[in-house]
């Protein structure tokens, strides 16, 4: 048949390089276009073996990133099927925002974090203009391309909302970012789910390390009260309808200026108001675009000028393993550095210096486009007190079988 | 949704109705005629809907298969993508992109049932090869508006929210032609309200005269959903059995 053959010219046009990671539903590839000579993330969903077809999760992706084209959005670029599996085509990205954030080497500035932040929320204003959720926002889901570009990647989650009382899972975003009205077990919600998460990343920005680090779904909520108090009815008048509300002793919280002693005050404002606990007062992607925090100095950094991890390079050996000291600490570069030394930036140079303590390790895995394995999650480095930081949860693919089986599906009806 | 209608992939796949109605050499050549193409595809149309009240799916999944699949026919000769196999499996990647997902074994199982006719007999392997096919045909877009959305919100504000099942019929009826491929949804939904109108003999003009669309575009849809009811009636089995023939080789 004559699309047999189109297929195998598509399959053609891409340069297969090395293997850049492995995803949930698929090894990812580096590539090359030769019709373009653009580089790029070739994803392939093994289909082969699986009796319900095309992936449910990449189905998932591929019919939302159709329809969201957007700077701040990774691109998928063309999509094909190949020897019976279906291969997905995206920009190539280098890097990730959780290597940022745990790169030891790198200082950001106020304008640095302002700028990240911004890109986050532009993607996520965007998703929601076009009744996308996102769900799950988190660090290594925002991917940095070659000119410092933040854009929003794995839509596995994603969905689309706005039919009126739809019910959703709440099993989503990894527990970290959980908003509390998911973690009380929300099935009715919306893009402050988003915008939650969304700060827990502005936070993170500002703390260099994941800001609520609960290690289960009592315990997130137990650190969300401690940071902010437990909320009072007034604050957040439906609490107490939720599925799973359960009444928390009352704790008084800290004041945001405790939390985060560097941060501006504008920062801060904004930042509270992301973290609003009542959802339906919680600010919107595009309302915090225009909060006062980046109309204020100083501007965000240009994303080409933004610091991120070297870029990888280029070796045959690419596996995760590259547990090698001796590639150890890049020296920031001087013009970079210069650049760095600016009136607003006291009390982040302990960074540089602790810096040079650090262990560093290259990010390879995280450059594909797909990030989502569970081993991905366990190198990375060291904190500045020598002790690992705590194994970061995400959703294992224990819990994403899970969650396509059985709870994001409308209907699932009973065997014949 | 409907606000984002202008700026999704269908809006700009709207096609032209002689777009729509093209008989692929291919077919030609086997003597399917325009007529036959379209009765093959409302015969599919409701093939889907017959499935898919088996398998228990809610409309919106049955109207995103049959414009799945009348989008592959624009694109794909039928006597190459055997409408028997690419109706279920339009079903199929319609309940997940809408997710509410069917197990491709049910609809095997449903498909013996409601057909003894062996060509209809089609096994999960071939369900999810044609799957593949689909994707490729659609070039992947998978997101579908429809006039269901629109149509409650409509009907409450002219105050029809009691023509609101013939409404719901008349739009149903409106995936038996081609006309989620050519209209953007919400004249379909008022096209179906005018009809509904003229049927309970309720004064709308000056709700409709009001309302910022060209209401040329609403009649018309309107008359081809009226010469469609005509010419149902005179669609009987055999010319439908006449014209799949032509698809045996």
């Amino acid at each position: 048949m004559s699309s047999d053959v189109d297929t195998k010219k598509v399959a053609d046009r891409y340069l297969k390089r090395e293997v850049l990671g492995e995803g949930t539903y698929g090894v990812v590839y580096k590539a090359i276009d030769t019709q373009t000579g653009q580089v790029v993330a070739i994803k392939k969903i093994r289909i082969g073996k699986q009796k319900e077809g095309v992936n449910f999760t990449a189905l998932r992706e591929i019919k939302l990133l159709k329809e969201l084209k957007d700077p701040n959005i990774i691109e998928l670029i063309d999509a094909f099927p190949h020897k019976g599996n279906l291969h997905l085509v995206f920009e190539f990205m280098e890097t990730d925002l959780e290597a940022v954030i745990r790169d030891r080497n790198i200082f950001l500035s106020p304008a640095d974090i302002k700028s990240y932040i911004q890109m986050t929320l532009k993607g996520l204003a965007f998703c929601h203009r076009k009744w996308v959720l996102h769900r799950d926002m988190k660090p290594n889901n925002l991917l940095i391309g070659p000119r410092g570009q933040l854009k929003l990647a794995d839509f596995g989650l994603a969905r689309i909302f706005g039919s009126p009382d739809r019910r959703f899972t709440h099993q989503v975003f990894a527990r970290w970012y959980r908003a509390p009205e998911l973690l009380f077990g929300a099935k009715q919600y919306g893009p402050g789910v988003d915008v939650w998460a969304a700060a827990c990343i502005f936070a993170e920005l500002l703390l260099r390390r994941p800001f609520l680090q609960g290690n289960s779904d009592i315990d997130q909520l137990g650190k969300i009260f401690a940071a902010f108090g437990t909320p009072k009815q007034s604050q957040w008048p439906d609490m107490v309808y939720l599925p799973d509300y359960v009444e928390y002793q009352y704790v008084p919280g800290q004041p945001l200026r405790t939390l985060f002693p560097m941060a501006s005050d504008d920062a801060l404002d904004l930042l509270s108001k992301m973290f609003n606990y009542d959802p339906k007062a919680r600010i919107s992607a595009q309302q915090a675009l225009e909060h006062r925090y980046f109309s204020s100095g100083p501007p965000p950094t240009e994303p080409a000028s933004l610091p991120r991890p070297p870029p990888k390079k280029e070796s045959s050996n690419s596996r995760v393993s590259d547990l090698n000291p001796q590639d150890g600490p890049t020296v920031l570069s001087p013009p970079r550095k210069s650049r760095r030394v600016m009136p607003n930036r006291e009390g982040f140079e302990g960074n540089d210096y602790f810096a040079d303590k650090m262990e560093v390790q290259d990010h390879d895995i995280r450059q594909a486009a797909d990030e989502r394995s569970g081993h991905a999650d366990m190198s990375l480095d060291f904190s500045v007190f020598g002790m690992r930081p705590p194994a970061r949860p995400t959703i294992n693919s224990a819990d994403r079988t899970h969650l396509k089986r059985k709870l994001d599906l409308e209907f699932q009806p009973e065997e014949e | 949704m409907a606000a984002n209608f202008w700026t999704s992939s269908q809006c700009k796949q709207l096609l032209d109705p002689e777009e729509v109605d093209v008989v692929h050499q291919i077919d030609r050549e086997r003597g399917i005629t325009l007529e036959d193409f379209k009765l093959i595809k409302l015969h599919m149309s409701n093939y889907i809907a017959k499935l898919a009240q088996n398998v228990k799916v809610r409309q919106r999944v049955v109207a995103s298969a049959i414009t799945y699949m009348r989008r592959v026919y624009v694109r794909r000769p039928i006597t190459e993508y055997d409408p028997r196999l690419v109706a279920p499996a339009c079903l199929y990647l319609a309940s997940k992109a809408e997710e509410s997902t069917v197990q491709a074994r049910l609809l095997v199982f449903y498909i013996k049932k409601l057909y003894s006719d062996d060509k209809y007999r089609y096994e999960i392997k071939d369900i999810l090869e044609m799957e593949m096919k689909i994707l490729e045909a659609l070039n992947y877009y998978l997101v579908v508006f429809h006039p269901y959305r629109s149509l409650s919100q409509l009907l409450q504000d002219v105050g029809m929210t009691d023509a609101t099942q013939l409404t719901w019929g008349i739009v149903n009826d409106t995936y038996k032609t081609d006309l989620i491929l050519v209209h953007p949804p919400h004249l379909i939904a008022l096209a179906c309200i005018y009809i509904a109108s003229v049927l309970k003999e309720k004064e709308n003009t000056g709700w409709f005269e009001e309302l910022r669309v060209d209401m040329n575009v609403v009649k018309n849809i309107a008359m081809e959903m009226l010469d469609f009811y005509d010419s149902h009636k005179m669609i009987t089995d055999e010319r439908v059995s006449a014209a799949m023939m032509k698809l045996n080789r």
